[in-house]
């Protein structure tokens, strides 16, 4: 007899040491560019590419929205001049930004987080 | 002529060029110059009416956004063809006209002072309501505009603006806009009022899916040298995936001019599938021409619906049933955002 065990994925919502504590929705507002500062310093959200699962897991975690009413989200903020998060290729490059600059903020992989980051949300498949 | 190819040259250009963000472009996104502060974007409109007695057929819009940031500055501009090809059968008679003219649509600097304030300088939309926010019509829900959007404030201002905006947490904020105009228009032509003094306060609370507006303001349009008008307008939105219910109604008061006593609508948008969207808007309004004793009034209601193969691209119809019905039309258009 074979026993299968389903092990879920477990990523987090990762920030420099300084960034102050916020929520799931704060999270969301911060990534909509909705809430764009932090004491007066621009927040750098950082995207995984669009293909990636662990983006897709965290947009379904955190906006609820659904792909088209994001897509159209982003094409009216096109027009009114407002671009969205930045996408980084690899979780490596996403822990390297965030300890250089301040008001950044990513997710990842939870194994993959750097020890000098600050993990302010957790959430798994 | 040349002017118009140049400009559609330069937005299909966009659609061979790479995005930055995941090396492939997305139509609806605009694209990154070089490594610049600069994207570039745009949108085309072309649009077909029939009435009992009117058919027209027009190149409505054809317009380029460039915009970018840096450090706490960032601009816009849009210039745009407006009405740039209209052909139209009227009573056996056909008219064709056009206007080659590049007209300024947006033009304008912002400067963020802090987590708080923003000050805006130059030419914007008149943030007043929401359908003004979003005009153009690959981004409205219907081909058609609400007529309480073209009668009860001017659309455009050139000025400055101060907004004011806090986070609240838990995704709610409030928004205070205050809008400053003592000089003339930057480019009036498709302005509804042509205006040289504007100021106009709003006050805009949201909460996770839902928001609420007041807008209030005057301004003196030049044509009509009397006085100056006062308007007040009250809208909220409601949104999640599969509808979005949007409500604005307001009052313009003059003692000597148009008194537009109330004008308003009311509509829903559903999203019957990802690609197709279903659309019922109810309007209303009454205006009084205070020294002819005349007065203006409609009741319409506009059943549309939009495919949008892709967001940036919508094929709308619509249908408006006007409480005179002389005035019923059949409208379609095909839009496409770069």
């Amino acid at each position: 007899m074979f026993t299968s065990v389903l092990v879920a994925s477990e990523y987090a919502v990762v920030a420099n040491k300084n960034f102050k504590k916020i929520s799931k929705a704060d999270i969301k507002s911060i990534y909509l560019k909705k809430l764009s500062y932090m004491n007066d310093k621009k927040i750098v959200p950082i995207n995984l590419s669009s293909r990636d699962k662990i983006r897709k897991s965290f947009e379904k975690k955190i906006f609820h929205m659904s792909f088209t009413r994001l897509k159209s989200y982003w094409t009216k903020q096109h027009y009114l001049g407002h671009r969205p998060p930045i996408t980084m290729k690899s979780q490596k490059s996403v822990n390297l930004f965030i300890k250089k600059v301040d008001v950044s903020i990513g997710y990842m992989d939870v194994r993959n987080v750097d020890k000098n980051l600050k993990i302010i949300y957790r959430w798994s498949d | 002529m040349h002017k118009i190819i140049m400009l559609l040259l330069v937005l299909f250009s966009s659609l061979l060029c790479e995005d930055e963000y995941d090396g492939t472009y997305q139509l609806g996104d605009g694209i990154q110059v070089a490594s610049l502060p600069l994207y570039i974007g745009g949108y085309i409109s072309t649009d077909y009416q029939k009435t009992d007695t009117i058919t027209r057929y027009r190149v409505d819009d054809v317009a380029m956004l460039a915009y970018g940031d840096y450090s706490k500055i960032s601009y816009m501009l849009e210039f745009e063809f407006k009405e740039f090809y209209t052909l139209q059968d009227s009573l056996n008679k056909r008219t064709i006209t056009k206007d080659e003219r590049l007209h300024t649509e947006r033009l304008y600097i912002d400067y963020t002072l802090n987590d708080n304030f923003l000050f805006k300088f130059g030419k914007y939309n008149t943030p007043i309501g929401y359908w003004n926010l979003l005009p153009v019509n690959v981004l409205r829900a219907t081909t058609s505009t609400p007529v309480s959007n073209t009668i009860l404030y001017p659309t455009f201002s050139t000025g400055s603006e101060i907004s004011y905006s806090s986070y609240l947490g838990e995704g709610s904020e409030l928004k205070i806009d205050v809008i400053l105009q003592k000089n003339d228009d930057l480019d009036s032509t498709y302005n509804n009022y042509v205006t040289d003094e504007h100021y106009g306060i709003g006050l805009k609370y949201s909460i996770d899916d839902i928001s609420f507006k007041i807008d209030a303001g005057l301004f003196h349009d030049i044509l009509d040298e009397r006085e100056k008008r006062y308007y007040f307008l009250l809208s909220n939105r409601y949104e999640n995936d599969n509808f979005q219910l949007t409500t604005e109604i307001g009052s313009q008061f003059s003692t000597e001019d148009v008194d537009t006593r109330y004008a308003g609508y009311s509509q829903l948008v559903y999203h019957v599938t990802d690609k197709n969207t279903a659309i019922l808007r109810l309007e209303s309004y009454k205006e009084k021409l205070v020294k002819k004793s005349v007065i203006r009034n409609d009741n319409i209601a506009i059943f549309g619906y939009t495919y949008r193969p892709l967001y940036p691209i919508a094929i709308k119809s619509e249908y408006q049933v006007h409480s005179k019905s002389k005035k019923n039309k059949f409208l379609f258009s095909f839009s496409v955002m770069f």
